[in-house]
Protein backbone atom coordinates (compact mmCIF):
# COMPACT_ATOMS: atom_id res chain seq x y z
CA UNK A 1 0.00 0.00 0.00
CA UNK A 2 1.39 3.39 -1.20
CA UNK A 3 1.80 5.85 2.19
CA UNK A 4 1.63 9.21 2.05
CA UNK A 5 5.34 9.75 2.27
CA UNK A 6 5.93 7.64 -0.63
CA UNK A 7 3.67 10.05 -2.57
CA UNK A 8 5.42 13.02 -4.56
CA UNK A 9 1.89 14.32 -5.63
CA UNK A 10 -1.32 13.29 -5.29
CA UNK A 11 -4.55 14.82 -7.53
CA UNK A 12 -8.02 13.35 -6.70
CA UNK A 13 -11.41 14.71 -8.56
CA UNK A 14 -9.76 17.75 -9.83
CA UNK A 15 -12.31 19.43 -12.03
CA UNK A 16 -11.23 22.61 -13.57
CA UNK A 17 -13.90 24.65 -16.10
CA UNK A 18 -13.80 27.68 -17.80
CA UNK A 19 -17.07 28.92 -18.01
CA UNK A 20 -19.22 25.83 -19.55
CA UNK A 21 -16.20 24.24 -21.15
CA UNK A 22 -14.92 21.36 -18.45
CA UNK A 23 -11.20 21.02 -19.10
CA UNK A 24 -10.34 18.73 -16.31
CA UNK A 25 -13.27 16.48 -15.18
CA UNK A 26 -12.52 14.72 -11.72
CA UNK A 27 -9.32 13.92 -13.02
CA UNK A 28 -7.59 11.25 -10.59
CA UNK A 29 -3.34 11.15 -10.73
CA UNK A 30 -0.98 10.07 -8.75
CA UNK A 31 3.27 10.08 -8.39
CA UNK A 32 5.34 8.03 -6.35
CA UNK A 33 8.45 9.38 -4.95
CA UNK A 34 11.49 8.64 -7.56
CA UNK A 35 9.22 8.28 -10.32
CA UNK A 36 9.68 9.97 -13.94
CA UNK A 37 6.28 10.46 -14.60
CA UNK A 38 4.66 11.81 -18.47
CA UNK A 39 1.54 13.39 -18.81
CA UNK A 40 0.81 13.32 -22.24
CA UNK A 41 -2.56 14.83 -24.23
CA UNK A 42 -4.10 16.36 -27.62
CA UNK A 43 -3.90 20.78 -27.75
CA UNK A 44 -5.92 21.54 -25.42
CA UNK A 45 -6.66 18.42 -23.13
CA UNK A 46 -5.65 20.04 -19.89
CA UNK A 47 -1.95 19.62 -19.44
CA UNK A 48 -0.92 23.26 -18.73
CA UNK A 49 -3.98 23.44 -16.40
CA UNK A 50 -3.30 20.27 -14.98
CA UNK A 51 0.30 22.02 -14.23
CA UNK A 52 -1.10 25.28 -13.10
CA UNK A 53 -3.98 23.98 -11.02
CA UNK A 54 -1.31 21.19 -9.01
CA UNK A 55 1.31 24.73 -8.42
CA UNK A 56 -1.65 26.76 -7.30
CA UNK A 57 -1.42 29.56 -9.93
CA UNK A 58 -5.09 28.88 -10.96
CA UNK A 59 -7.95 27.81 -8.68
CA UNK A 60 -10.17 25.12 -9.74
CA UNK A 61 -13.68 24.10 -8.44
CA UNK A 62 -13.45 20.56 -7.24
CA UNK A 63 -10.86 18.02 -5.87
CA UNK A 64 -7.81 18.05 -3.84
CA UNK A 65 -4.58 18.08 -4.47
CA UNK A 66 -1.46 17.61 -2.50
CA UNK A 67 2.30 18.25 -3.43
CA UNK A 68 5.08 16.60 -1.21
CA UNK A 69 1.90 17.10 1.34
CA UNK A 70 1.02 20.50 0.48
CA UNK A 71 -1.75 22.41 -0.75
CA UNK A 72 -0.92 24.05 -3.79
CA UNK A 73 -1.28 27.69 -2.56
CA UNK A 74 0.87 26.75 -0.39
CA UNK A 75 3.67 25.36 -2.20
CA UNK A 76 6.04 28.34 -0.84
CA UNK A 77 6.57 26.25 2.16
CA UNK A 78 8.43 23.40 0.90
CA UNK A 79 11.30 25.66 0.27
CA UNK A 80 11.96 25.10 -2.65
CA UNK A 81 11.75 21.32 -2.88
CA UNK A 82 8.99 21.54 -5.50
CA UNK A 83 10.56 23.64 -8.76
CA UNK A 84 8.68 24.21 -12.27
CA UNK A 85 10.46 24.42 -15.39
CA UNK A 86 7.27 25.91 -17.83
CA UNK A 87 6.56 26.41 -21.48
CA UNK A 88 7.58 29.37 -22.17
CA UNK A 89 11.37 30.89 -20.69
CA UNK A 90 10.43 32.26 -16.84
CA UNK A 91 13.67 34.76 -17.06
CA UNK A 92 14.09 38.51 -16.71
CA UNK A 93 15.28 39.96 -20.17
CA UNK A 94 17.61 42.38 -18.94
CA UNK A 95 19.35 40.65 -16.36
CA UNK A 96 22.66 38.51 -17.37
CA UNK A 97 22.10 34.60 -17.77
CA UNK A 98 24.35 34.64 -14.31
CA UNK A 99 22.16 37.27 -12.91
CA UNK A 100 18.86 35.20 -13.44
CA UNK A 101 20.65 32.52 -12.00
CA UNK A 102 21.95 34.33 -8.71
CA UNK A 103 18.29 35.39 -8.15
CA UNK A 104 17.24 31.95 -8.00
CA UNK A 105 19.81 31.21 -6.14
CA UNK A 106 18.43 33.79 -3.69
CA UNK A 107 14.88 31.34 -3.56
CA UNK A 108 16.96 28.36 -2.84
CA UNK A 109 16.87 27.14 0.97
CA UNK A 110 19.76 25.21 0.61
CA UNK A 111 22.07 25.78 -2.61
CA UNK A 112 24.37 22.82 -3.54
CA UNK A 113 25.26 24.17 -6.83
CA UNK A 114 26.58 27.17 -8.04
CA UNK A 115 25.53 29.06 -10.80
CA UNK A 116 28.84 28.98 -13.09
CA UNK A 117 28.08 24.82 -12.19
CA UNK A 118 24.81 24.69 -13.25
CA UNK A 119 26.31 27.27 -16.44
CA UNK A 120 28.38 24.03 -17.63
CA UNK A 121 25.93 21.41 -16.55
CA UNK A 122 23.35 22.99 -19.43
CA UNK A 123 26.33 24.14 -21.95
CA UNK A 124 25.64 27.78 -21.59
CA UNK A 125 28.78 29.41 -19.73
CA UNK A 126 30.10 31.01 -22.73
CA UNK A 127 26.54 32.82 -22.32
CA UNK A 128 27.01 33.66 -18.99
CA UNK A 129 27.55 37.54 -19.13
CA UNK A 130 24.43 37.50 -21.96
CA UNK A 131 21.52 39.46 -21.45
CA UNK A 132 18.93 36.74 -21.50
CA UNK A 133 17.24 38.93 -24.26
CA UNK A 134 19.65 38.26 -26.95
CA UNK A 135 20.04 34.57 -26.34
CA UNK A 136 18.75 31.92 -28.94
CA UNK A 137 14.93 30.35 -27.46
CA UNK A 138 16.85 26.91 -27.13
CA UNK A 139 19.69 28.61 -24.59
CA UNK A 140 17.02 30.48 -23.09
CA UNK A 141 15.48 26.98 -22.28
CA UNK A 142 18.79 25.83 -21.62
CA UNK A 143 18.76 28.91 -19.04
CA UNK A 144 15.66 28.16 -17.76
CA UNK A 145 15.87 24.35 -16.58
CA UNK A 146 19.59 25.48 -14.97
CA UNK A 147 17.49 27.35 -12.57
CA UNK A 148 16.03 24.60 -11.46
CA UNK A 149 18.81 23.01 -10.97
CA UNK A 150 20.54 25.47 -8.24
CA UNK A 151 18.54 23.68 -5.34
CA UNK A 152 18.07 19.83 -4.52
CA UNK A 153 14.66 20.18 -5.37
CA UNK A 154 12.78 16.44 -4.90
CA UNK A 155 10.17 17.47 -7.37
CA UNK A 156 10.80 18.88 -10.58
CA UNK A 157 7.89 19.91 -13.01
CA UNK A 158 8.59 20.23 -16.55
CA UNK A 159 5.71 21.57 -18.99
CA UNK A 160 6.98 20.93 -23.08
CA UNK A 161 10.80 20.43 -21.82
CA UNK A 162 12.17 19.92 -24.88
CA UNK A 163 10.54 22.91 -26.89
CA UNK A 164 13.28 24.71 -28.72
CA UNK A 165 15.94 22.49 -28.40
CA UNK A 166 18.16 20.99 -31.08
CA UNK A 167 18.96 17.51 -30.93
CA UNK A 168 22.15 17.97 -28.57
CA UNK A 169 19.84 20.00 -26.12
CA UNK A 170 16.79 17.64 -25.71
CA UNK A 171 19.99 14.52 -25.47
CA UNK A 172 21.72 16.87 -22.42
CA UNK A 173 18.17 17.07 -21.02
CA UNK A 174 17.50 13.20 -20.76
CA UNK A 175 20.59 12.77 -19.41
CA UNK A 176 20.11 15.08 -16.75
CA UNK A 177 16.81 14.25 -15.75
CA UNK A 178 18.10 10.55 -15.65
CA UNK A 179 21.28 11.19 -13.66
CA UNK A 180 18.98 13.31 -11.50
CA UNK A 181 16.39 10.60 -10.75
CA UNK A 182 19.37 7.84 -10.46
CA UNK A 183 21.68 9.69 -8.60
CA UNK A 184 19.75 12.10 -5.90
CA UNK A 185 15.95 10.21 -6.38
CA UNK A 186 14.41 13.65 -7.98
CA UNK A 187 11.09 12.79 -8.98
CA UNK A 188 10.12 14.25 -12.49
CA UNK A 189 6.63 15.06 -13.84
CA UNK A 190 6.51 16.00 -17.14
CA UNK A 191 3.94 17.16 -20.10
CA UNK A 192 5.35 17.06 -23.65
CA UNK A 193 4.17 16.16 -26.76
CA UNK A 194 7.34 14.76 -27.66
CA UNK A 195 6.00 11.09 -27.13
CA UNK A 196 9.65 9.42 -28.31
CA UNK A 197 11.58 11.36 -25.64
CA UNK A 198 9.49 10.63 -22.69
CA UNK A 199 8.97 6.96 -24.01
CA UNK A 200 12.90 6.80 -23.72
CA UNK A 201 13.07 8.67 -20.10
CA UNK A 202 9.96 8.14 -18.21
CA UNK A 203 9.01 5.08 -16.07
CA UNK A 204 4.82 6.40 -15.81
CA UNK A 205 3.01 7.42 -18.41
CA UNK A 206 -0.69 9.06 -18.20
CA UNK A 207 -2.93 9.61 -21.39
CA UNK A 208 -4.90 12.71 -20.90
CA UNK A 209 -7.93 12.68 -22.71
CA UNK A 210 -10.96 14.29 -22.69
CA UNK A 211 -10.48 15.72 -19.06
CA UNK A 212 -9.61 12.26 -17.53
CA UNK A 213 -6.88 9.65 -16.77
CA UNK A 214 -7.96 7.43 -19.84
CA UNK A 215 -4.64 5.40 -19.14
CA UNK A 216 -1.96 5.22 -16.91
CA UNK A 217 0.80 2.70 -15.38
CA UNK A 218 4.48 2.00 -16.12
CA UNK A 219 6.09 2.48 -19.78
CA UNK A 220 6.36 -1.58 -19.49
CA UNK A 221 2.74 -1.99 -18.45
CA UNK A 222 1.26 0.27 -20.97
CA UNK A 223 3.34 -1.02 -24.26
CA UNK A 224 3.26 -4.56 -23.26
CA UNK A 225 -0.90 -4.40 -23.30
CA UNK A 226 -0.72 -2.44 -26.78
CA UNK A 227 -2.04 -4.78 -29.46
CA UNK A 228 1.23 -6.38 -31.44
CA UNK A 229 0.61 -5.02 -35.34
CA UNK A 230 2.08 -6.73 -38.66
CA UNK A 231 2.13 -4.87 -42.01
CA UNK A 232 1.56 -7.22 -44.75
CA UNK A 233 2.38 -6.20 -48.49
CA UNK A 234 0.47 -9.00 -51.25
CA UNK A 235 -1.17 -8.79 -54.07
CA UNK A 236 -3.85 -10.78 -53.07
CA UNK A 237 -5.53 -8.33 -50.17
CA UNK A 238 -9.13 -9.41 -50.61
CA UNK A 239 -8.29 -13.25 -50.00
CA UNK A 240 -5.30 -12.37 -47.25
CA UNK A 241 -8.07 -10.77 -45.81
CA UNK A 242 -10.92 -13.49 -45.74
CA UNK A 243 -8.44 -16.09 -44.60
CA UNK A 244 -7.30 -13.69 -41.69
CA UNK A 245 -10.32 -12.97 -40.33
CA UNK A 246 -11.51 -16.31 -40.21
CA UNK A 247 -8.71 -17.53 -38.04
CA UNK A 248 -9.23 -17.42 -34.36
CA UNK A 249 -7.31 -14.82 -32.81
CA UNK A 250 -6.23 -12.36 -36.00
CA UNK A 251 -8.00 -9.30 -37.31
CA UNK A 252 -7.38 -7.08 -40.15
CA UNK A 253 -7.48 -3.64 -40.73
CA UNK A 254 -8.56 -1.32 -43.71
CA UNK A 255 -5.37 -0.98 -45.87
CA UNK A 256 -3.13 2.34 -44.69
CA UNK A 257 -1.85 4.89 -47.48
CA UNK A 258 1.08 2.42 -48.16
CA UNK A 259 -0.62 -0.55 -49.22
CA UNK A 260 0.14 -2.27 -46.24
CA UNK A 261 -2.55 -4.70 -44.69
CA UNK A 262 -2.72 -3.94 -40.72
CA UNK A 263 -3.19 -7.47 -38.39
CA UNK A 264 -3.58 -7.42 -35.24
CA UNK A 265 -1.97 -10.16 -34.11
CA UNK A 266 -3.57 -11.30 -30.50
CA UNK A 267 -1.74 -14.43 -29.18
CA UNK A 268 -0.38 -15.20 -33.16
CA UNK A 269 3.28 -14.58 -33.38
CA UNK A 270 4.47 -13.26 -36.73
CA UNK A 271 5.61 -16.38 -38.26
CA UNK A 272 2.59 -18.39 -37.74
CA UNK A 273 1.18 -15.65 -39.76
CA UNK A 274 3.33 -15.70 -42.64
CA UNK A 275 2.84 -19.81 -42.71
CA UNK A 276 -1.06 -19.38 -42.77
CA UNK A 277 -0.56 -17.04 -45.58
CA UNK A 278 1.91 -18.91 -47.25
CA UNK A 279 0.34 -22.51 -46.67
CA UNK A 280 -3.12 -21.22 -48.18
CA UNK A 281 -1.13 -19.88 -51.47
CA UNK A 282 -1.06 -16.08 -50.55
CA UNK A 283 2.12 -14.67 -51.88
CA UNK A 284 3.33 -12.55 -49.04
CA UNK A 285 5.62 -9.78 -50.37
CA UNK A 286 6.55 -8.33 -47.47
CA UNK A 287 5.43 -8.67 -43.76
CA UNK A 288 6.84 -6.66 -41.12
CA UNK A 289 6.07 -5.79 -37.55
CA UNK A 290 4.94 -2.74 -36.09
CA UNK A 291 6.97 -2.15 -32.47
CA UNK A 292 4.07 -1.08 -29.67
CA UNK A 293 5.16 2.71 -28.96
CA UNK A 294 3.49 5.25 -26.98
CA UNK A 295 2.83 7.19 -29.98
CA UNK A 296 0.82 4.36 -31.39
CA UNK A 297 -0.85 3.89 -28.06
CA UNK A 298 -1.52 7.58 -27.62
CA UNK A 299 -3.57 7.30 -31.21
CA UNK A 300 -5.30 4.24 -30.35
CA UNK A 301 -7.09 6.04 -27.82
CA UNK A 302 -7.63 9.21 -29.40
CA UNK A 303 -8.97 7.73 -31.94
CA UNK A 304 -6.09 8.00 -34.40
CA UNK A 305 -5.87 11.59 -33.92
CA UNK A 306 -2.47 12.81 -34.43
CA UNK A 307 -2.39 15.75 -33.14
CA UNK A 308 0.42 15.07 -30.96
CA UNK B 1 14.40 32.34 6.22
CA UNK B 2 10.34 33.94 6.44
CA UNK B 3 8.90 34.22 2.92
CA UNK B 4 8.43 38.06 3.20
CA UNK B 5 12.30 38.28 3.85
CA UNK B 6 12.49 35.98 0.70
CA UNK B 7 10.26 38.26 -1.37
CA UNK B 8 12.14 41.46 -0.40
CA UNK B 9 15.35 39.98 -1.33
CA UNK B 10 14.56 38.97 -4.19
CA UNK B 11 12.97 42.61 -5.42
CA UNK B 12 15.77 44.38 -3.53
CA UNK B 13 17.95 42.20 -6.21
CA UNK B 14 15.81 43.61 -9.13
CA UNK B 15 15.48 46.85 -8.38
CA UNK B 16 19.49 47.40 -8.20
CA UNK B 17 20.10 45.88 -11.22
CA UNK B 18 17.12 46.62 -13.04
CA UNK B 19 16.65 50.53 -14.85
CA UNK B 20 13.09 51.21 -13.27
CA UNK B 21 15.06 51.17 -9.76
CA UNK B 22 17.91 53.91 -11.13
CA UNK B 23 15.37 55.91 -13.33
CA UNK B 24 13.40 56.33 -9.60
CA UNK B 25 15.75 57.07 -7.50
CA UNK B 26 17.67 59.59 -9.79
CA UNK B 27 15.26 61.12 -12.33
CA UNK B 28 13.30 63.87 -10.20
CA UNK B 29 16.95 65.21 -8.54
CA UNK B 30 18.28 65.10 -12.11
CA UNK B 31 15.38 66.83 -13.59
CA UNK B 32 14.93 69.74 -10.70
CA UNK B 33 18.98 70.35 -11.47
CA UNK B 34 18.49 70.80 -14.94
CA UNK B 35 15.40 73.44 -13.98
CA UNK B 36 17.91 75.30 -12.08
CA UNK B 37 20.25 75.30 -14.48
CA UNK B 38 17.78 76.59 -17.28
CA UNK B 39 16.48 78.97 -14.21
CA UNK B 40 19.38 80.49 -13.81
CA UNK B 41 20.49 81.00 -17.62
CA UNK B 42 17.02 83.15 -17.97
CA UNK B 43 17.45 84.84 -14.63
CA UNK B 44 21.04 85.74 -15.34
CA UNK B 45 19.95 87.47 -18.40
CA UNK B 46 16.98 89.12 -17.15
CA UNK B 47 19.48 90.13 -14.08
CA UNK B 48 21.83 91.75 -16.65
CA UNK B 49 19.16 93.60 -18.44
CA UNK B 50 17.68 95.57 -15.42
CA UNK B 51 20.97 96.61 -13.85
CA UNK B 52 21.91 97.62 -17.66
CA UNK B 53 18.45 99.58 -17.15
CA UNK B 54 19.05 100.63 -13.56
CA UNK B 55 16.03 99.09 -12.19
CA UNK B 56 15.87 96.87 -8.65
CA UNK B 57 13.00 96.40 -7.72
CA UNK B 58 10.87 94.22 -5.10
CA UNK B 59 11.03 91.44 -7.94
CA UNK B 60 14.91 91.24 -8.10
CA UNK B 61 15.68 90.63 -4.57
CA UNK B 62 12.98 87.82 -4.34
CA UNK B 63 14.36 86.39 -7.44
CA UNK B 64 18.05 86.10 -5.47
CA UNK B 65 16.78 84.27 -2.68
CA UNK B 66 17.42 80.37 -3.14
CA UNK B 67 14.36 79.05 -0.70
CA UNK B 68 11.93 79.65 -3.62
CA UNK B 69 14.33 78.03 -6.39
CA UNK B 70 14.97 74.91 -3.67
CA UNK B 71 10.47 74.71 -3.29
CA UNK B 72 10.73 74.51 -7.11
CA UNK B 73 13.01 72.24 -7.26
CA UNK B 74 11.11 70.08 -4.85
CA UNK B 75 8.32 70.26 -5.97
CA UNK B 76 9.21 69.53 -10.04
CA UNK B 77 11.29 66.48 -8.17
CA UNK B 78 8.27 65.53 -6.17
CA UNK B 79 5.86 65.63 -9.44
CA UNK B 80 7.97 63.88 -11.17
CA UNK B 81 8.74 60.93 -8.60
CA UNK B 82 4.95 60.67 -7.63
CA UNK B 83 4.33 59.83 -11.83
CA UNK B 84 7.39 57.38 -11.88
CA UNK B 85 6.67 55.35 -8.67
CA UNK B 86 3.41 55.66 -9.99
CA UNK B 87 4.33 53.75 -13.45
CA UNK B 88 7.46 51.52 -11.18
CA UNK B 89 3.94 50.31 -9.12
CA UNK B 90 2.03 49.09 -11.79
CA UNK B 91 4.75 47.76 -13.70
CA UNK B 92 6.40 45.70 -10.97
CA UNK B 93 3.75 42.62 -9.84
CA UNK B 94 2.31 42.70 -13.67
CA UNK B 95 6.01 42.78 -15.09
CA UNK B 96 6.94 39.56 -13.65
CA UNK B 97 3.81 37.67 -14.30
CA UNK B 98 3.84 38.66 -17.75
CA UNK B 99 7.48 37.09 -17.81
CA UNK B 100 6.23 34.14 -15.68
CA UNK B 101 9.15 34.82 -13.03
CA UNK B 102 6.33 35.53 -10.90
CA UNK B 103 5.59 31.92 -11.02
CA UNK B 104 8.80 30.69 -9.71
CA UNK B 105 8.48 33.33 -6.13
CA UNK B 106 5.04 31.57 -5.23
CA UNK B 107 6.30 28.28 -6.05
CA UNK B 108 9.81 28.08 -4.09
CA UNK B 109 9.73 30.33 -1.24
CA UNK B 110 7.16 33.21 -1.29
CA UNK B 111 3.29 33.94 -0.60
CA UNK B 112 1.11 36.10 -2.71
CA UNK B 113 0.47 38.22 -0.11
CA UNK B 114 4.28 38.89 0.62
CA UNK B 115 5.26 39.25 -2.91
CA UNK B 116 2.74 42.53 -3.32
CA UNK B 117 4.22 43.52 0.21
CA UNK B 118 7.92 43.10 -0.85
CA UNK B 119 7.15 45.25 -3.86
CA UNK B 120 5.13 48.11 -2.03
CA UNK B 121 7.91 47.99 0.89
CA UNK B 122 10.58 48.17 -2.26
CA UNK B 123 9.16 51.19 -4.00
CA UNK B 124 8.69 53.11 -0.50
CA UNK B 125 12.82 52.29 0.08
CA UNK B 126 13.15 53.76 -3.61
CA UNK B 127 10.83 56.96 -2.88
CA UNK B 128 12.34 57.56 0.47
CA UNK B 129 16.16 57.43 -0.99
CA UNK B 130 14.69 59.46 -3.87
CA UNK B 131 13.17 61.93 -1.39
CA UNK B 132 16.79 62.23 0.53
CA UNK B 133 18.57 62.46 -2.70
CA UNK B 134 16.22 65.41 -3.88
CA UNK B 135 16.51 67.65 -0.95
CA UNK B 136 20.57 67.32 -1.04
CA UNK B 137 20.61 67.82 -4.79
CA UNK B 138 18.51 71.14 -4.56
CA UNK B 139 19.61 72.15 -1.75
CA UNK B 140 23.02 72.32 -2.43
CA UNK B 141 22.56 73.92 -6.16
CA UNK B 142 20.16 76.68 -4.92
CA UNK B 143 22.86 77.41 -2.36
CA UNK B 144 25.48 77.71 -5.44
CA UNK B 145 22.95 79.44 -7.69
CA UNK B 146 21.20 81.80 -5.14
CA UNK B 147 21.90 82.74 -1.93
CA UNK B 148 19.38 81.47 1.39
CA UNK B 149 18.33 84.37 3.58
CA UNK B 150 15.12 85.88 5.12
CA UNK B 151 12.40 87.81 2.82
CA UNK B 152 13.81 91.29 3.30
CA UNK B 153 12.16 94.64 1.91
CA UNK B 154 13.26 98.18 1.88
CA UNK B 155 15.69 96.45 5.14
CA UNK B 156 12.37 94.97 7.12
CA UNK B 157 12.46 91.19 7.71
CA UNK B 158 9.13 89.68 5.93
CA UNK B 159 9.71 86.58 6.91
CA UNK B 160 12.27 85.02 8.74
CA UNK B 161 14.69 81.86 7.93
CA UNK B 162 13.45 80.18 11.06
CA UNK B 163 9.82 80.81 9.42
CA UNK B 164 10.61 79.42 6.07
CA UNK B 165 12.32 76.68 7.15
CA UNK B 166 8.97 75.67 9.48
CA UNK B 167 6.76 76.53 6.53
CA UNK B 168 9.07 74.45 3.82
CA UNK B 169 9.03 71.17 6.33
CA UNK B 170 5.40 71.24 7.00
CA UNK B 171 4.67 71.70 2.66
CA UNK B 172 7.36 68.77 2.13
CA UNK B 173 5.54 66.46 4.78
CA UNK B 174 1.82 67.10 3.45
CA UNK B 175 3.27 66.51 0.12
CA UNK B 176 4.94 63.30 0.90
CA UNK B 177 1.87 61.94 2.69
CA UNK B 178 0.00 60.88 -0.16
CA UNK B 179 2.61 59.47 -1.62
CA UNK B 180 2.02 56.00 -0.36
CA UNK B 181 -1.39 55.84 -1.22
CA UNK B 182 0.01 56.55 -4.71
CA UNK B 183 2.43 53.82 -4.85
CA UNK B 184 -0.42 51.44 -3.72
CA UNK B 185 -2.92 52.44 -6.53
CA UNK B 186 -0.37 51.75 -8.49
CA UNK B 187 0.38 47.93 -7.51
CA UNK B 188 -3.81 47.85 -7.01
CA UNK B 189 -3.45 48.80 -10.59
CA UNK B 190 -0.76 46.31 -11.76
CA UNK B 191 -2.09 42.98 -9.72
CA UNK B 192 -5.81 43.66 -11.48
CA UNK B 193 -4.83 44.83 -14.99
CA UNK B 194 -3.87 41.67 -17.59
CA UNK B 195 -1.07 42.79 -18.84
CA UNK B 196 2.07 45.18 -18.00
CA UNK B 197 0.92 47.47 -20.67
CA UNK B 198 -2.68 47.50 -19.74
CA UNK B 199 -1.25 47.96 -16.15
CA UNK B 200 0.61 51.35 -16.25
CA UNK B 201 -1.07 53.27 -19.16
CA UNK B 202 -4.06 52.78 -17.00
CA UNK B 203 -2.09 53.62 -13.84
CA UNK B 204 -0.71 56.90 -15.46
CA UNK B 205 -4.00 57.78 -17.62
CA UNK B 206 -6.54 57.07 -13.71
CA UNK B 207 -3.65 60.00 -12.27
CA UNK B 208 -3.28 62.28 -14.62
CA UNK B 209 -7.06 62.22 -15.35
CA UNK B 210 -7.79 63.36 -11.31
CA UNK B 211 -4.99 65.95 -11.71
CA UNK B 212 -7.02 67.58 -14.51
CA UNK B 213 -10.37 67.31 -13.15
CA UNK B 214 -9.48 67.06 -9.41
CA UNK B 215 -10.44 70.91 -9.62
CA UNK B 216 -13.69 70.15 -10.68
CA UNK B 217 -14.34 68.51 -7.93
CA UNK B 218 -14.73 71.46 -5.75
CA UNK B 219 -14.54 70.73 -1.76
CA UNK B 220 -15.34 66.55 -2.85
CA UNK B 221 -11.61 67.06 -4.44
CA UNK B 222 -10.16 67.38 -0.57
CA UNK B 223 -11.47 63.47 0.23
CA UNK B 224 -8.96 62.58 -2.78
CA UNK B 225 -5.22 61.62 -2.03
CA UNK B 226 -4.35 62.83 -5.53
CA UNK B 227 -5.23 66.13 -4.23
CA UNK B 228 -2.64 66.71 -1.97
CA UNK B 229 0.26 65.77 -4.09
CA UNK B 230 2.60 67.73 -6.06
CA UNK B 231 1.25 67.63 -9.66
CA UNK B 232 1.08 69.11 -13.18
CA UNK B 233 -1.83 71.35 -12.24
CA UNK B 234 -0.83 71.64 -8.66
CA UNK B 235 -3.02 72.32 -5.66
CA UNK B 236 -1.06 71.11 -2.57
CA UNK B 237 0.91 73.26 -0.11
CA UNK B 238 4.00 73.09 -1.46
CA UNK B 239 2.53 75.23 -4.13
CA UNK B 240 1.47 78.27 -1.56
CA UNK B 241 4.78 77.84 -0.18
CA UNK B 242 6.32 78.46 -3.04
CA UNK B 243 4.65 82.13 -2.70
CA UNK B 244 5.39 82.11 0.48
CA UNK B 245 9.13 81.95 0.50
CA UNK B 246 9.36 84.46 -1.92
CA UNK B 247 6.97 86.73 0.04
CA UNK B 248 4.34 86.88 -1.89
CA UNK B 249 2.20 85.72 0.03
CA UNK B 250 1.47 85.58 4.03
CA UNK B 251 -2.02 83.58 3.99
CA UNK B 252 -0.54 79.85 5.68
CA UNK B 253 -2.42 76.79 5.28
CA UNK B 254 -6.52 76.74 5.70
CA UNK B 255 -7.22 74.56 8.83
CA UNK B 256 -9.86 72.06 7.43
CA UNK B 257 -7.22 71.60 4.03
CA UNK B 258 -4.34 70.87 6.79
CA UNK B 259 -6.59 68.48 8.69
CA UNK B 260 -7.73 66.46 5.22
CA UNK B 261 -4.65 66.48 4.27
CA UNK B 262 -3.12 65.06 7.02
CA UNK B 263 -5.65 62.38 7.40
CA UNK B 264 -7.30 61.61 3.92
CA UNK B 265 -4.26 59.49 2.60
CA UNK B 266 -3.98 57.52 5.29
CA UNK B 267 -7.08 55.51 5.03
CA UNK B 268 -6.88 55.20 1.09
CA UNK B 269 -3.50 54.03 1.59
CA UNK B 270 -4.76 51.08 3.61
CA UNK B 271 -8.06 50.88 1.24
CA UNK B 272 -5.56 50.22 -1.60
CA UNK B 273 -3.31 47.95 0.02
CA UNK B 274 -6.12 45.34 1.42
CA UNK B 275 -7.82 45.53 -1.97
CA UNK B 276 -4.88 44.56 -3.89
CA UNK B 277 -4.24 41.75 -1.32
CA UNK B 278 -7.87 40.32 -1.33
CA UNK B 279 -7.15 40.29 -5.76
CA UNK B 280 -3.72 38.71 -5.66
CA UNK B 281 -4.90 36.13 -4.10
CA UNK B 282 -7.86 35.14 -6.01
CA UNK B 283 -6.74 35.61 -9.40
CA UNK B 284 -4.82 33.58 -12.10
CA UNK B 285 -0.98 34.77 -11.94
Amino acid sequence: MQTQSDTALAITGLTKRYDAVTVLDALELSITRGAIHGLVGLNGSGKTTTIECLLGLQGFQAGTVTVLGHEPTQLYRTQGRVVAIFDTPSLHPGLTVRQNLELARLLCDKPVRSPAHVEKLLGIERYSRFRVSQLSLGNKRRASIAQALLGNPELIILDEPFNGLDAGGVDDVLQLIQHLNRDAGTSFFLCSHQLPYLEQVCTHIAILHKGRIATSGTITDLLGGASSLALVRTEQIDAARALIDAHPGLQARPLDANGYLPVDLGDVSSSELNALLVSNRIGVAELQMQRASLTGLFREINGGGDNV
Amino acid sequence: MSSLLVALRAEAFLVVRGFGGKLVVLAPAGVALLQFLFTQLTTSGQTARQSLLGNNDFDAVAATNAYGYFVDGIKTGLTILTLLLVAQAAYSFSSERDLGTLRHLLIRRASRSNVVLSKLLLLHLQALIAVLLLLLATGWLAGVFWEYGAVVEDGYELISVPEIHAEIRSGILLALLPMPAAIAFGVLVSVSAQSVTQAVTTALGITLTLDIFKSMLGDWGHYLYASFQPSLLDQSYLQDVSRLVRGYSDVLIDERFYQLNLWVPLPTLLLFVVASLIIVRLRQV
